[in-house]
């Protein structure tokens, strides 16, 4: 695996329950390669992400954050997806304000049975971030500490 | 104002009808308004509207609910009142709105930045194109168009979109809505670092008074806000610039498709932090995808509590 | 002991004081001036009343009173040990361009934290250990009322050095033993040449402050007036219940406790509190003492003007910089609604 010549990176991924987290599953029944960047948080439905959670995954250091869910028409809620897309998307926009890059995050569709999908995506992800490396961490209670780091590192 | 007389009198003939009516009143010091709450003639006499009448006086309607009131707006406020219909956070038939068309009003900051020592302000005049002051025994005339808040610049709807009694003549507004994000755009051209350093320093020295949360009229959680709740806990007490820029982006993004810009967060917070750039980065994004701006249509619902089976705007990535 | 200091020796004095304390001045940060470690490279602004105060100096916006871990025992692997060290602050600390409301508040946190049956120790170790170099009011700003509460522009109360701005500089007079030790630098010339100058700064200063208002009534009518919550809901009619009054405020010193944790490893902090904000008075049980915000601003109005003042041989709890009006956001002005108390008459009396 090419991308893990480099250290490994701290990617969370939040799946739902019926979809997404069968087809990470599936992939791994499979024994497809995919890198070990990822952490899964499993949550019941991709509507139940609050946006938030990704925000402050991020601010906490995390490299990047992956959401996938059951592929919209397809939600086991019948409609949570309808909703979480409209948010994401919202999410996705406004992420460049706060300083980080918008390829940190990303979010997508992967439903039970598609194993070679999953594994695509988790794999395309994770190169992606390593190509952008470590994420600025912030540091201290304090504004000074990172910006002293920052500076240092110009 | 002009019409200022006929507006005392539309308030004093529905006051019978009405619990209290919610308008402006002179300040601590003659460059200051500040909130007035009517129930008898007397309080009306004592009503004030001119450009020192900044706050959003919707803010005060949700905690009100049940009572009869009255309320003055400017176009902007009435946005705020339109978008608590739309919620149903207020019922229409407990609301008098009193509307007109507001020129614009003062910001505060831009006022301290021309002449320094605004806590020393002796007297104060505010006509349409000029505000005189005497500041420690200096004469200032600063042209309004150098003190007129960021929003009243480019503002699209200056007279109350809702109103039961308006007053005054309607004012024509000439901005459009690209006008009203250019200061958004040019924080976007900054690199990803420079934003990155810029939030950190701004935050920093925020006192998490929560003046940015109570002071907007679209922030009706009041005391159940998540910025305290220990279970979930969504942000340590700990005065962290993390927690603090967190807490930021909990409220823009709860605002996300209802805030309706009326820019009480940025005025209110005591530390001067430009908070409203993430509300307008959000509804810059609202307009563009959903076509949609909040406060508008009472009867309109905000674009995130819906959907489309399709979303022919949302351009999903590839993989 | 009178010093003199010119203009442009100030940024090297306090470099010179920074090579033995951490320095904290006033500096512009976007359009307020804050309280910052001193960096000579962004200056500082000591033209007029800072945005907040140098309260953070003494009280820190949170400070970590234990740091604990958990450690599991390897023996025996059902037996977790709890590790806990205390974090008392060992540092020393110099507050250049406070005003002397700012020093004089941390007075009213003496008699709780100090002089009181217990002592805070956390506190102590701060206060102790930090010097007030104090700048004297030239005039009251329309916010300021300083001398209705038993101050005044150039009061020293609470500093160790008052700073009275002269012509070509500022004359230095320390005002405790300590603000002695401050004044020991070769950047200084004596000062008392200069005396007469700060002197008639300082008179010219305390005539400017208008007549001080008698709110020796103050204590008995806030009392007076607890019960009747038609008259505090008229008085906080448009208060926002939100804390920038409390977190602005050189006397305000409530705080609140949590144990902030991260895997096996965490803090115990403490962090500013307010009382108006609902969860400072929400108990356990969901019952909450001071449910609205006219009983939340009830209390902090009569814990400054009444309660107080009471405990303390009555010292008003207030130091009179006017921030609290000044930076909130609906103007709701403290002074107006102790005076509307001084002049309340019950519903009773007034009726018959």
């Amino acid at each position: 695996m090419p991308v893990l010549e480099g250290k490994e990176l701290r990617i969370v991924g939040f799946l739902c329950n019926w979809c997404s987290y069968g087809g990470a599953d599936t992939a791994g029944v499979g024994r497809f390669t995919q890198p070990t960047d990822l952490r899964i948080i499993k949550v019941p439905c991709s509507g139940r992400i609050d946006p938030l959670f990704i925000v402050k995954t991020l601010m906490s250091g995390a490299d990047g954050v992956l959401v996938s869910g059951c592929h919209p028409n397809d939600c086991h809620y019948a409609e949570g997806n309808f909703y979480a897309r409209r948010r994401l998307e919202m999410l996705k926009r406004f992420i460049p304000m706060l300083g980080i890059d918008p390829e940190r995050f990303d979010y997508t569709w992967v439903s039970a049975s598609e194993g070679q999908r999953w594994q695509e995506v988790v794999t395309k992800f994770t190169e992606q971030i390593h190509k952008l490396g470590p994420a600025r961490k912030i540091e201290g209670p304090d504004a000074e500490a990172t910006l002293k780091l920052m500076e240092e590192s110009l | 104002m002009k019409n200022l007389e006929d507006l005392k009198k539309q308030i004093k003939d529905g006051l019978s009808e009405l619990d209290v009516v919610i308008g402006w009143t002179d300040s601590f010091d003659p460059l200051h308004a500040t909130p007035h709450f009517m129930r008898s003639e007397a309080d009306v006499d004592k009503l004030k509207v001119d450009a020192l009448c900044v706050h959003n006086l919707a803010t005060y309607l949700p905690s009100l609910k049940g009572k009869k009131v009255g309320i003055v707006v400017k176009g902007c406020d009435s946005r705020s009142v339109v978008e608590l219909l739309q919620e149903n956070l207020i019922s229409r038939e407990d609301v008098t709105i009193f509307g007109f068309g507001c020129s614009g009003v003062v910001d505060q900051v831009k006022i301290r930045r021309a002449v320094g020592e605004a806590g020393m302000v002796e007297s104060c005049e505010v006509s349409g194109t000029e505000v005189k002051l005497t500041v420690a025994g200096k004469e200032h005339k600063l042209p309004m168009a150098d003190v007129i808040a960021d929003k009243c610049q480019t503002c699209r709807y200056p007279n109350a979109v809702l109103s039961d009694q308006f007053v005054g003549e309607e004012i024509k507004p000439t901005a459009s809505f690209e006008d009203g994000y250019k200061d958004l755009e040019e924080f976007e051209a900054k690199s990803t670092e420079e934003k990155f350093t810029f939030w950190l320093g701004e935050m920093d020295r925020c006192i998490r008074c929560y003046a940015c949360r109570n002071a907007c009229p679209m922030c009706v959680c009041r005391d159940h806000c998540v910025a305290q709740s220990r279970d979930p806990h969504w942000l340590s007490q700990e005065a962290h610039v993390r927690d603090k820029w967190m807490f930021q982006v909990i409220h823009a993004y709860h605002l996300t498709g209802r805030c309706t810009e009326c820019g009480e967060c940025q005025r209110a917070c005591p530390v001067d932090i430009p908070i409203l750039l993430f509300k307008k980065k959000f509804n810059k994004e609202i307009k563009e995808v959903f076509n949609y701006e909040a406060g508008l249509d009472p009867e309109a619902t905000p674009p995130l509590q819906t959907f489309k089976i399709d979303e022919p705007t949302i351009k999903e990535k590839e993989w | 002991m009178a010093k003199f200091i010119t203009s442009d020796k100030v940024y090297a004095w306090l470099e010179e004081l920074g090579q033995k304390h951490e320095v904290l001045a006033p500096r512009n940060e976007g359009d307020s001036i804050v309280f910052k470690p001193y960096d000579s490279k962004k200056g500082f602004n000591i033209e007029r009343e800072a945005t907040a105060p140098p309260k953070k100096a003494c009280f820190p916006q949170s400070e970590t009173l234990v740091e604990f871990s958990h450690i599991k025992d390897l023996e025996n692997p059902e037996k977790v040990a709890l590790d806990v060290k205390e974090t008392i602050p060992t540092s020393s600390w110099v507050v250049f361009g406070s005003r002397p409301c700012d020093a004089r508040g941390f007075t009213m946190f003496d008699r709780v934290y100090l002089n009181g049956k217990h002592v805070d120790v956390y506190y102590k170790a701060r206060r102790e250990n930090t010097f007030f170099i104090t700048l004297a009011c030239e005039k009251g700003e329309t916010t300021c009322f300083c001398n209705w509460v038993g101050s005044g522009p150039s009061d020293p109360t609470g500093s160790d050095v008052l700073m009275v701005p002269v012509d070509g500089g500022y004359f230095l007079e320390a005002v405790s033993e300590r603000g002695e030790s401050i004044l020991d630098s070769s950047l200084l010339e004596d000062g008392g040449s200069k005396q007469a100058d700060a002197d008639k700064f300082r008179a010219e200063a305390d005539q400017s402050m208008g007549e001080a208002r008698d709110l020796s009534k103050a204590p008995a009518k806030l009392l007076e007036a607890f019960d009747d919550m038609d008259f505090w809901e008229a008085q906080s009619a448009k208060c926002l219940s939100c804390g920038a009054c409390t977190y602005l405020c050189p006397t305000c010193y409530c705080f609140n406790i949590t144990d902030e944790s991260d895997g096996v490893k965490g803090e115990r902090i403490r962090s500013w509190d307010n009382c108006m904000s609902n969860t400072f008075t929400l108990e356990a049980s969901g019952h909450n003492p001071r449910p609205t915000k006219a009983h939340r601003l009830k209390n902090r109005v009569g814990h400054k003007f009444s309660y107080y003042p009471d405990l303390h041989d009555g010292v008003i709890s207030c130091c009179g910089c006017g921030r609290c009006i000044k930076s909130c956001p609906v103007g709701v002005d403290i002074r107006e609604i102790v005076l509307n108390a001084i002049a309340y008459e019950a519903k009773e009396k007034a009726d018959g």
